[in-house]
C-alpha cells in the first residue's frame, strides 16, 4: 500500500506568451489502501495530476511524496525505478504491445526490474484472476476491449505495486464491461490492499470508489468520502 | 525475441533495408577479397625484394647482361653475405595472358639461394633440384596445376607456342618437386638449375651470335644478400656501397622497389575499399531511415515502456539492438553471398591463371564487424530520439 501526499503541487505550461495552469496548488493526502476517483471536466487537471503522481511529469513547484519519499529529489533513473516497482498504470487505450501475446504483455514490466523468480507464475496467476487464462497466447488484436483492459490491469499488477493509477479505464468499453472492471478493481483494492487512483468521467465508476476528488481549473473543488461527509 | 518480431513487423521494409546492407557487405567482401589477394601478392614482392639487393646491368646498357665474375666482386663488398646469379625467362613465350603477378616464368637459380630469401619455399611433393643435376625442375603450385604435373612427370620448357618458328628450341625437364602454395610469385614459377638457365639463355640468343657467346660467363641479374635479418636500410646501404665500389653493375635499393610495391597496393586497396564502403554507407542510410520510421510508429509503445519503468538507457538499448540485428543479418547474408561468389570464381578460374580472390580472417572480421557496427551507429540517432521522448506526450500520441 502506498501513501501519497501532494503539497501545493503545481504544473504550469507555457503556450506562447500564455501560462497554462494545468494543476494549480493541489494539496491532497491519499492514505494507504484508498480507492480514490479524481473527477472533473476536461481540462480540469485530472490527467496532469495522475501523470505527476505517476512520476511521468515533474511539477513546476510543490512537493510530491510517495511513501514519505520526496520525489523531487529523485533522478530520472530513480523515478523510472520507482515507477517500475511501486506504480502500475492502466490507460484508456490499453496500450498493449501488438507484437506480444497476452502473457508477454503482462510480463513486460518485469523487464525493467530485477526479475523475480516467479515472474511467469505470477503473470499466470494474475491472468487467472482477471479470467484470461484461456487467452494467454492471443495477441491484443484478437481480444475484445474489455479483455484488453483486463490484460492491462494484470500488467499493472505484475511488479506487485502499492499504487495503481488508471486513466479513464472504462472510457473505451461498454457499460457492462465497465461494471466488471470496477468489480475487478475493488477486489484488487481489498484483496491486495493496493492504493488505487482512477481518473474518470464516469460517475458510476466514481460512485463505487471510497473517495472522490473533484478538480476544476487545476484546483481541488471538492474532496469527499463517498457516502460519507466531505473531508475538504 | 521481441527484437526479431519488431524487425519482421514490416517484412518488406526490413527486407529492403537488410538488402541494402547485404549488397554493401557483398561488395565489401568481394572487393576486399580482390584487394586481399592483390595484397598477398604485394606482400610476397615486398618480402622478396625487401630481403635482397637486385643487381643488374647499368642503365643504358645495350644488353641486360653482366659478367658472372661480378658475383665474386660483389661478395667482397662490406656487408654482403651471399650473392647468386640468376636468369629468368617467360615459360610461355608469345602468349599474352592477363594475370595478377609476374605470370608463368622459368627461374634459373642456385638451389642454395632458397635458404636466403624471405619467402620460405616448402615442398608439397618431392624435393629441391640437385645442385649438380641437369634437366630437373621444381614447379610452383599454380604452374603445376596448369600443366597437370606431378613429381616424376616431364615438361617441355619453355612451352612451345602454337605459332612457333621452326628454330624454336625447348628442352624436356623432369619434375622433382612441387612447392606448397605461397599466394605470390613462386606459385607460377618453374625453378631450374643455373646451368640449365645458361642453356636456355643461349637458346634465346640470335643464331648469328649464339656460338660466340659463352653463357656460362654472363648472367642477367645477381641477387645480393646481407647478413640474415638485415633491415631494408642496411640493404640500402649495401646497394650504395655496390654502386660506389663495383663498376659495370647497378644495384637498386630495396626500399625503392618495396615502396613502389606498397604504393601500388595502397592505391588498389583504397579504390576497392572506397567503392565497397560507398555501397555500405548507402545501406547504412537505409537503416537510419528504417529506424526513424520504427520510432515514429512506436511512439506510444515507447511511452508505455517508460511508464512501466524503462529508463532512457533501456529504450536506447532496445532500438540499438534492433538496428544492430538488421546490420548483423545483412552482414551475414552479404558476407555469405560474397564468400560464395569468390569461392565459385576461384574454383572456376582456368588452370594457369592466378585466382582472383582471397578471403582472410581479417576480411571476415572487417566485413561482419563493419556491418554490425554500421547497424549500431545507424541506430544511434533514432534510438536517441526514441529515448528522449517525453512519456506523457508519447503515451497520448495519436
Amino acid at each position: 500500500m502506498a501513501e501519497v501526499r501532494l503539497e501545493d503541487l503545481r504544473k504550469h505550461y507555457k503556450r506562447g506568451s500564455e501560462v497554462i495552469r494545468a494543476l494549480d496548488g493541489v494539496t491532497v493526502d491519499i492514505g494507504k489502501g484508498e480507492f480514490v476517483a479524481v473527477v472533473g471536466r476536461s481540462g480540469s487537471g485530472k490527467t496532469t495530476m495522475l501523470d505527476l503522481v505517476g512520476l511521468l511529469l515533474r511539477p513546476t513547484s510543490g512537493r510530491l511524496l510517495i511513501d514519505g519519499v520526496d520525489t523531487a529529489k529523485l533522478s530520472d533513473r530513480d523515478r523510472a525505478h520507482m515507477r517500475a516497482l511501486k506504480v502500475g498504470f492502466v490507460f484508456q487505450e490499453y496500450n498493449l504491445l501488438p507484437t506480444m501475446n497476452v502473457l508477454e504483455n503482462v510480463m513486460l514490466p518485469l523487464r525493467y526490474v530485477k526479475k523475480p523468480a516467479d515472474g511467469r507464475a505470477h503473470a499466470l496467476e494474475l491472468l487467472e484472476r482477471v479470467d484470461l487464462t484461456d487467452r494467454i497466447k492471443h495477441r491484443p488484436s484478437e481480444l475484445s476491449g474489455g479483455q484488453q483492459q483486463r490484460v492491462a490491469i494484470a500488467r499493472s499488477m505484475i511488479n506487485r505495486p502499492s499504487l495503481i493509477l488508471l486513466d479513464e479505464p472504462t472510457g473505451a468499453v461498454d457499460t457492462e464491461t465497465a461494471e466488471q472492471l470496477v468489480v475487478l478493481l475493488k477486489r484488487l483494492n481489498t484483496e491486495d490492499q493496493v492504493t488505487i487512483i482512477v481518473v474518470t468521467h464516469d460517475l458510476d465508476v466514481a460512485s463505487q470508489t471510497s473517495r472522490n476528488i473533484r478538480l476544476k481549473d487545476g484546483k481541488v473543488l471538492a474532496d469527499e468520502r463517498v457516502g460519507a461527509a466531505s473531508v475538504a | 525475441m521481441e527484437t526479431i518480431r519488431n524487425v519482421t513487423r514490416h517484412k518488406l521494409r526490413s527486407f529492403l533495408t537488410i538488402s541494402g546492407i547485404t549488397i554493401g557487405v557483398l561488395a565489401l567482401t568481394t572487393m576486399g577479397a580482390l584487394a586481399e589477394n592483390f595484397n598477398a601478392l604485394i606482400d610476397g614482392g615486398v618480402a622478396y625484394f625487401g630481403s635482397s639487393v637486385q643487381v643488374g646491368a647499368p642503365d643504358g646498357s645495350s644488353a641486360p647482361i653482366i659478367p658472372i665474375s661480378k658475383v665474386d666482386e660483389l661478395k667482397k663488398v662490406q656487408g654482403v653475405a651471399a650473392a647468386f646469379p640468376g636468369y629468368s625467362f617467360s615459360a610461355k613465350p608469345g602468349q599474352l595472358n592477363f594475370t595478377f603477378g609476374p605470370g608463368d616464368q622459368i627461374q634459373a637459380s642456385d638451389p642454395a639461394e632458397f635458404g636466403w630469401g624471405a619467402i620460405r619455399l616448402t615442398y608439397a611433393q618431392g624435393h629441391a633440384i640437385d645442385a649438380s643435376s641437369q634437366g630437373q625442375v621444381v614447379l610452383g603450385k599454380t604452374i603445376a596445376k596448369e600443366f597437370k604435373k606431378k613429381v616424376g612427370d616431364t615438361i617441355d620448357l619453355p612451352v612451345k607456342p602454337a605459332d612457333a618458328k621452326p628454330d624454336f628450341i625447348n628442352h624436356t625437364f623432369t619434375v622433382v618437386g612441387i612447392l606448397n602454395v605461397t599466394r605470390t610469385a613462386p606459385d607460377s614459377f618453374a625453378y631450374i638449375n643455373i646451368s640449365d638457365g645458361q642453356m636456355l639463355l643461349k637458346d634465346s640468343l640470335p643464331v648469328a651470335i649464339r656460338s660466340q657467346i659463352d653463357t656460362s660467363q654472363i648472367t642477367e641479374s645477381i641477387d645480393v644478400y646481407g647478413q640474415r635479418g638485415s633491415s631494408i636500410s642496411q640493404l640500402d646501404s649495401i646497394a650504395d656501397r655496390i654502386n660506389a665500389q663495383v663498376s659495370g653493375v647497378k644495384a637498386t635499393k630495396p626500399s625503392v622497389i618495396v615502396n613502389s610495391f606498397k604504393s601500388g597496393g595502397a592505391i588498389f586497396t583504397a579504390i576497392t575499399t572506397a567503392a565497397a564502403l560507398l555501397a555500405l554507407i548507402i545501406g547504412g542510410l537505409s537503416v537510419v531511415n528504417t529506424m526513424f520510421m520504427a520510432v515514429a510508429e512506436r511512439i506510444r509503445e515507447i511511452g508505455l515502456k517508460k511508464a512501466v519503468g524503462a529508463t532512457t538507457l533501456d529504450i536506447m538499448r532496445e532500438f540499438l539492438i534492433e538496428a544492430t540485428l538488421i546490420g548483423a543479418i545483412g552482414g551475414l547474408i552479404g558476407y555469405g553471398l560474397g564468400a560464395l561468389i569468390t569461392i565459385v570464381v576461384n574454383v572456376t578460374t582456368p588452370p594457369g591463371q592466378s585466382t582472383l580472390f582471397l578471403i582472410t580472417v581479417r576480411l571476415t572480421v572487417l566485413a561482419l564487424g563493419f556491418a554490425i557496427a554500421l547497424g549500431a551507429v545507424a541506430g544511434i540517432l533514432p534510438a536517441f530520439r526514441a529515448a528522449r521522448l517525453d512519456p506523457v506526450t508519447a503515451l497520448r500520441n495519436e
